[in-house]
């Protein structure tokens, strides 16, 4: 890891490469993994409850899904500030903060991509779990098992929107060195003193990594065979 | 199995059954034309739809033991042997690797017991959803359609496979066919419906041949000219 480090530091200007480097991946495990718990949950009960307004909620949710991330930014910055109603938590400029950002923006995508996926298949798998005789928990179990290459595929999407993420990061995160800086803001500060190579270099690394865990992901999906009919 | 003032609408679609009886142990068979209510009547009956009046009274039966098999069944992802064992993991049974593969084997199925369920064809895709529904010994079946896509020989096959179960234990299986040859050859009764209500119930060839309702002969001549036009 310490190699790791120096040759970050080699590589670039006194940014702060390394720490921002963790500190992407910590914000994009940490969000994305509480976005998509929430998320799925939330998408399978829009999906299964019938409630008055529903039309509107998938409506909002959807709004929800394009919200611009530095809006976001903002209402979180808002809710943190000293002076907002959840500043005694001390959350802004920590990463903890950083990721109640990101779970606002991810959360309504993933719903979103969970409950399309579910209206359009979910009934015609109730239905044969009802016909084989499976129990209420058996039959929601298997929607979700006969669905998760949709889920993963929200999950994923997730996770790219967290790990390109600049607006809401820096807002509530700052950019403080060793601290709140992410790869992207980093890049955003590059930019800002006219380092361009570097900057570029920088998202190119980002790429590799997201390419990286991308691939491990779909190693563990291996084995999945063609539905193709012939 | 009794049913009794059943009512279920749907957008314009109106069910309404006063009263309807299922002989346990007997083949039922319903007919009727294109949207008739064939399938909403087994939906309710198997719990998948609820309905607004009515009940039905199962006499007895478990639910459990009742299984219903579509026209173009579902396949969760996995083999052919997944699939199979699908309604027994719901019921917490060990599967019964040899009795699996000696169903297998009389449907010609046996070297595929390892492929992807999807990937085949929509008669063994047939062959494989009426194993699925058997393979847990039920009490009562419906076929909606199911063995539409076999072949002469399949279909025969079937029916053999039908007629072996009833001689060993007789179950009650109530199927949904537009092929009349099929339903007249395996039936016992017959379910005439039209528009949401069963205009008749009773003995294949008095409901086929002596009925006096003019709608249930039309239907039966139809039906002949359709048969005589494919042969």
């Amino acid at each position: 890891m310490q190699v790791f480090k120096d040759i970050l530091d080699t590589v670039f200007s006194d940014v702060g490469v390394f720490d921002a480097v963790c500190v992407t991946f910590q914000l994009a495990f940490g969000a994305t993994f509480l976005s998509s718990v929430l998320g799925i949950i939330l998408g399978l009960l829009l999906e299964r409850v019938r409630f008055a307004g529903k039309r509107i909620v998938v409506r909002i949710n959807r709004t929800l899904m394009g919200v611009p991330p530095v809006v976001i930014g903002l209402v979180v910055y808002m809710i943190l500030m000293r002076r907002g109603p959840l500043g005694r938590l001390n959350m802004l400029f920590t990463v903890r903060g950083m990721i109640l950002a990101q779970v606002l923006i991810i959360t309504p995508i993933i719903c979103g991509m969970t409950y399309t996926s579910l209206i359009s298949r979910a009934p015609a798998i109730r239905t044969f779990a009802k016909t084989m005789g499976a129990g209420p928990v058996q039959t929601q179990w298997l929607v979700i098992r006969e669905l998760k290459k949709e889920l993963y595929f929200a999950v994923i999407t997730g996770f790219g929107r967290s790990i390109s993420e600049v607006g809401a990061v820096m807002l509530v995160g700052g950019n403080i060195k060793g601290h709140t800086r992410t790869m992207t803001t980093t890049i955003s500060l590059l930019k800002s003193q006219g380092i361009f190579t570097e900057g570029l270099t920088l998202g190119v690394l980002l790429l590799i990594m997201a390419f990286i865990i991308q691939s491990l992901a779909d190693f563990f999906q291996r084995g999945e065979k063609t539905d193709e009919n012939y | 199995m009794k049913i009794t003032d059943l009512q279920k609408k749907q957008g314009d679609f109106r069910m309404k059954i006063d009263s309807l009886t299922l002989e346990s142990g007997k083949i039922h068979g319903i007919i009727g034309g294109n949207g008739c209510g064939k399938t909403t009547l087994c939906k309710l009956i198997m719990g998948i739809l609820k309905p607004d009046q009515g009940f039905v009274d199962y006499e007895g039966l478990d639910p459990g033991k009742i299984t219903m098999t579509a026209q173009r069944p579902y396949f969760i992802q996995g083999s052919v042997y997944e699939n199979i064992c699908y309604p027994l993991k719901v019921r917490r049974i060990r599967p019964d690797g040899q009795k699996i593969d000696k169903w297998l084997a009389r449907c010609g199925l046996l070297e595929k017991k390892y492929q992807y369920a999807r990937s085949l064809s929509s008669g063994e895709q047939q062959k494989v959803s009426m194993i699925r529904a058997l393979i847990f010994d039920p009490e009562f079946v419906m076929i909606d359609e199911t063995l539409s896509n076999l072949d002469p020989e399949n279909l025969e096959l079937f029916e053999n496979v039908i007629f072996d179960i009833q001689k060993k234990r007789k179950i009650t299986w109530l199927f949904i066919s537009h092929r009349l040859a099929h339903i007249y050859k395996m039936c016992d009764v017959l379910h005439f419906m039209h528009e949401g209500t069963v205009l008749a119930s009773g003995e294949k060839n008095r409901i086929l041949f002596e009925t006096e309702d003019e709608r249930i002969r039309r239907f039966v001549a139809n039906e002949v000219i359709k048969m005589e036009g494919s042969v």
